[in-house]
């Protein structure tokens, strides 16, 4: 194998020196401190200090002690209650359609594959919306239909309310969880669970002590994502929580920051780094859960892509995929869909119909400048978050060298840090930056904060397909005079891509919805899809939104459909 | 005794000099500011209105009637003052006006160093009453706020006139509200109406029972489909695209409570001319007109009687308010009393 002349010296270095390694664990130490304990450590400031950043005041601890109170205690017996509320019903679903979808012969698993993730990538505020159509106890469709068919006047759904919060957080959590899942359940060697069922195992034994145990590195930490995002979701509990008088830790910081007077930073900083702290305890348990053991499934021996067969059951498998994309799709995006059509959202009559909302959008100068910035933002963001992380994981999980731990608890950190307050971390960062370091104020201010807000994610994407990897595979290259980036082009990236690609177009789409810091950090000219969105819908044109809602969907379809035909054609050709 | 008419002509030419004088020395001041502002090229504005086509409008006619182009950086109130904030405690002078509630103002002014003292603006002398600039900024426009009806759901008797209406038994669990706890338009109606109304007002109308809501936007057209028959407080200008839609704006016989945006210079204004210039040209009769047919109250005259008939009712609403930095405390905390 023919070495690439011009970086082949970075693999040398790499591999042969301890001097490469410490170089390259610096350098990325250095990076993740820059774009991670930078920012935080303005938090830091700001909860240990009377005043933000560049105002005078003094140190003292009066945010923390803030803090210890019933009430905050309660609020945040809450907020985990329902995170986990939501958390472990959509792992669970999450599971049984990434087993279904990967490795059963259910019929049009592909295409179901791509549609029940779609409302992931859909402004929440859209789907708070059409749930509150659907779901409203007193002209709900959901409710009208229910009472049209039983005769009844009660109205047995209403989306303002816990169940309402937990709903509307699963709606993003499951598409979320199925996407971190779902190729750890492809790239399993289905030759461990005939080993299992040839030992006299039933099916539901060998999902359960094969399967799912195989499956802990990408179930712990896509469910560890899953319940920090839980606690730091805000759009369900304000929307739905709200009416109903429930409190969360994000609606606490949210009012601290944007409706006191003056806003309470202290507070909010201090509550934020109270949760990180909570927050880690949980990574570190997931650490505890997996040191030692293996989780290698991709190995130097024969690979099956074949799935199981279920005979008729595939029909009842194939149905409650459907059901799953009716409840979760088809009705709030039809909602989504026609109202686009009409003058507004829930008076659908022939005199509205309009098509004035697509003709607003696509001749809005604001629109496509938003849309090229996000474009460019996301597709480099996307690239070199997946890149950094990639980087990251493999020296974590792949290498016993030293200083390994530490860049991935870096990498963990803007994760845990609610999105509201490192937006203002961001801000004070780049603002207090020295001017000569022209970051603030410009487009690369966003896209630091992306990749920053994107590594935990890439991170954890990528250390689950590298833990599936047999070590034997890369020795075996090596053996065969292979070098370092010959093994990691042939061998690591290319069994690890289609990982590389699901973190891909989570993070680019995550970078078009982020709001939090691309509002504080967006200038003149550098206006993302984000905020254009937030402009229109504080203007009461929720039509253009969904509009623009439904575009990012078609990119979705598309992205999906490409993804997963290569992802086919690879397979067959391996 | 006779006066040479030489001698009359000349104290005629003096005593019009005198009143000429300064008005040219005034004109040809401000043209210099003019000058000096397009010679700048461009001003900075940051503001809270996040894109309002009205807002927009306006920009666009100062472009096309000075060739001074705007960058308008748009943000909610409370993101928009941490950044002006954290820009001068950087020493980043990038904005050069801000158009923010007067509240934000009076905070700014009272937690640091952030505006400058507002220079001599000419059309400041056509604020109509009750409106006035103060030392360091001045009244942009007003956003007034109602009740809104859906008019399917409330019968014409059943209408309320008077805020007092609202604590009616037959509207208890009906009533959809901004939230009146944190700070927001909720907020700033429980306090204008706490000190307007009767002691004990808002009392009677936690008892309605109220749904909190956190979406105005989204809330109003949730009244219009028909879950709620009522929803407060409405901002006037809210309601104005919502035409078609079975929704009507009441103005209570006690008036409407309202929030007051204020512009002002920023602290070493990059563009100082050009961002004078701004305000004198939003305080313009063709720009308060603008903001008058999107059903705003203008601060200056001569917009209100030129304003479409159907604007009419809102530009010349009796108001109630507004509420004030120093109220703020007490008010949330009593409302944080009554809606626990």
């Amino acid at each position: 194998m023919p070495a690439t002349p011009g970086l082949s010296w970075i693999g040398r270095l790499l591999q042969a020196t301890s001097a490469g390694r410490v170089v390259a664990v610096t350098l990325l130490v250095v990076l993740l401190t820059f774009l991670s304990v930078y920012p935080l450590s303005m938090l830091l400031y700001g909860s240990l200090h009377s005043t933000p950043p560049g105002m005078a005041g003094t140190f003292n601890l009066n945010g923390y002690l803030q803090v210890l109170t019933l009430q905050s205690a309660a609020t945040l017996l809450n907020t985990v209650g329902i995170s986990l509320a939501k958390t472990i019903p959509s792992l669970v679903l999450a599971v049984l359609l990434a087993w279904i979808l990967a490795r059963t012969d259910t019929p049009v698993r592909g295409t179901l594959e791509a549609l029940i993730t779609l409302p992931f990538f859909i402004p929440p505020i859209l789907t708070a919306m059409a749930w509150g159509m659907l779901g409203n106890p007193q002209v709900g469709l959901l409710n009208q239909l229910y009472q049209w068919a039983t005769g009844s006047n009660t109205a047995p759904i209403n989306v303002y309310s816990y169940g309402g919060v937990v709903w509307h957080m699963m709606q993003y959590s499951v598409p979320f969880l199925f996407l971190l899942i779902v190729d750890a359940f492809r790239a399993m060697d289905q030759s461990l669970e005939e080993a299992a069922r040839m030992c006299g195992a039933s099916r539901l034994r060998t999902f359960c002590t094969v399967t799912l145990q195989l499956m802990l590195p990408a179930l712990t930490g896509a469910a560890i994502l899953s319940f920090i995002r839980g606690i730091e979701n805000f759009e369900s509990p304000l929307f739905f929580g709200t009416p109903a008088g429930i409190r969360v830790i994000t609606t606490d910081i949210y009012d601290s920051i944007n409706q006191r007077s003056p806003p309470e930073y202290q507070y909010a900083t201090a509550i934020s780094f109270v949760i990180m702290a909570l927050l880690f305890l949980i990574v570190l348990l997931q650490w505890r859960i997996l040191r030692g053991r293996s989780f290698q499934t991709v190995t130097g021996k024969g690979y099956s892509p074949t799935v199981m067969k279920l005979g008729k059951w595939r029909w009842a498998t194939f149905a409650f995929c459907l059901l799953f994309f009716f409840v979760t799709v088809v009705l709030p995006v039809g909602q989504l869909l026609i109202g686009s059509f009409f003058k507004f959202f829930g008076f659908y009559q022939r005199d509205m119909l309009t098509l004035e909302h697509y003709r607003a959008v696509f001749g809005s100068s604001d629109f496509w400048r938003g849309f090229n910035n996000t474009m460019l933002l996301g597709f480099v963001g996307a690239t070199l978050t997946m890149l950094l992380g990639g980087a990251v994981a493999y020296i974590s999980v792949r290498t016993k060298w030293r200083g390994r731990r530490l860049i991935d608890a870096m990498a963990w950190l803007p994760w845990m840090m609610p999105g509201i307050v490192l937006g203002v971390g961001f801000l004070w960062g780049f603002a207090l930056l020295p001017h000569a370091i022209p970051i603030y104020g410009t487009i690369w201010a966003l896209l630091l904060a992306y990749i920053s807000l994107g590594t935990p994610l890439s991170v954890r994407v990528m250390s689950s397909a590298y833990a599936q990897l047999s070590f034997d595979l890369e020795e075996c290259s090596r053996v065969h005079g292979g070098t370092w980036l010959q093994t990691m082009g042939r061998i690591v990236i290319a069994l690890a891509w289609p990982s590389f690609a699901v973190g891909w177009v989570l993070l680019f789409f995550g970078i078009m919805r982020e709001l939090s810091a691309s509002v504080l950090l967006y200038s003149v000219g550098s206006e993302v899809l984000s905020v254009v969105l937030l402009k229109l819908w504080a203007n009461g044109n929720a039509e253009q939104v969904s509009v623009i809602g439904l575009i990012m969907m078609g990119m979705v379809i598309l992205f999906r459909w490409v993804q997963l035909k290569v992802i086919k054609s690879r397979i067959n050709a391996l | 005794m006779l006066v040479k008419p030489g001698i009359v002509r000349a104290a005629l030419i003096a005593c019009l000099a005198a009143f000429i004088m300064p008005a040219h020395a005034e004109d040809a001041a401000w043209q210099a500011v003019v000058t000096a502002a397009k010679k700048e090229g461009k001003v900075v504005v940051y503001n809270m209105t996040l894109g309002a086509p009205y807002f927009k409008e306006v920009l666009k006619s100062f472009e096309t009637k000075y060739g001074i182009s705007v960058e308008s950086l748009d943000l909610r109130a409370s993101e928009l003052a941490e950044r002006i904030r954290t820009e001068q405690a950087a020493g980043r002078y990038l904005g050069d006006a801000e158009m923010i509630s007067s509240t934000m103002i009076e905070e700014q002014l009272k937690n640091g160093d952030f505006i400058q003292k507002l220079p001599p603006i000419p059309n400041i002398a056509n604020l109509r009453p009750p409106f006035s600039a103060d030392e360091y900024s001045v009244p942009a426009f007003v956003q007034p706020m109602g009740i809104l009806i859906n008019t399917r759901l409330v019968k014409d008797e059943d209408v309320p006139k008077s805020w007092d209406d609202l604590t009616d038994p037959k509207w208890k669990g009906k009533i959809l509200s901004d939230d009146m706890r944190p700070l927001g338009s909720g907020n700033a109606m429980f306090s204008i109406l706490q000190k307007n109304m009767d002691a004990d007002f808002n009392m009677k109308l936690a008892e309605q029972k109220p749904v909190f809501s956190r979406d105005m936007r989204n809330d109003a057209r949730r009244v219009a489909r028909g879950e709620y028959p009522i929803y407060i407080p409405q901002i006037f200008a809210f309601a104005s695209d919502l035409k078609g839609l079975p929704v009507k704006i009441v103005i209570p016989r006690e008036g409407a409570p309202y929030a007051r945006m204020d512009l002002a210079v920023l602290k070493n204004a990059p563009h100082p001319n050009a961002a004078r210039l701004f305000i004198q040209h939003f305080l313009g009769v063709d720009a308060q007109l603008i903001y008058a047919n999107a059903w705003m109250l203008p601060v200056a005259a001569g917009a209100a009687e030129r304003a479409d008939p159907e604007a009419q009712p809102f530009v010349n609403a009796k108001l109630i308010g507004p509420a004030t930095l120093s109220d703020r405390p007490s008010m949330m905390g009593l409302a944080k009393k009554l809606y626990p």
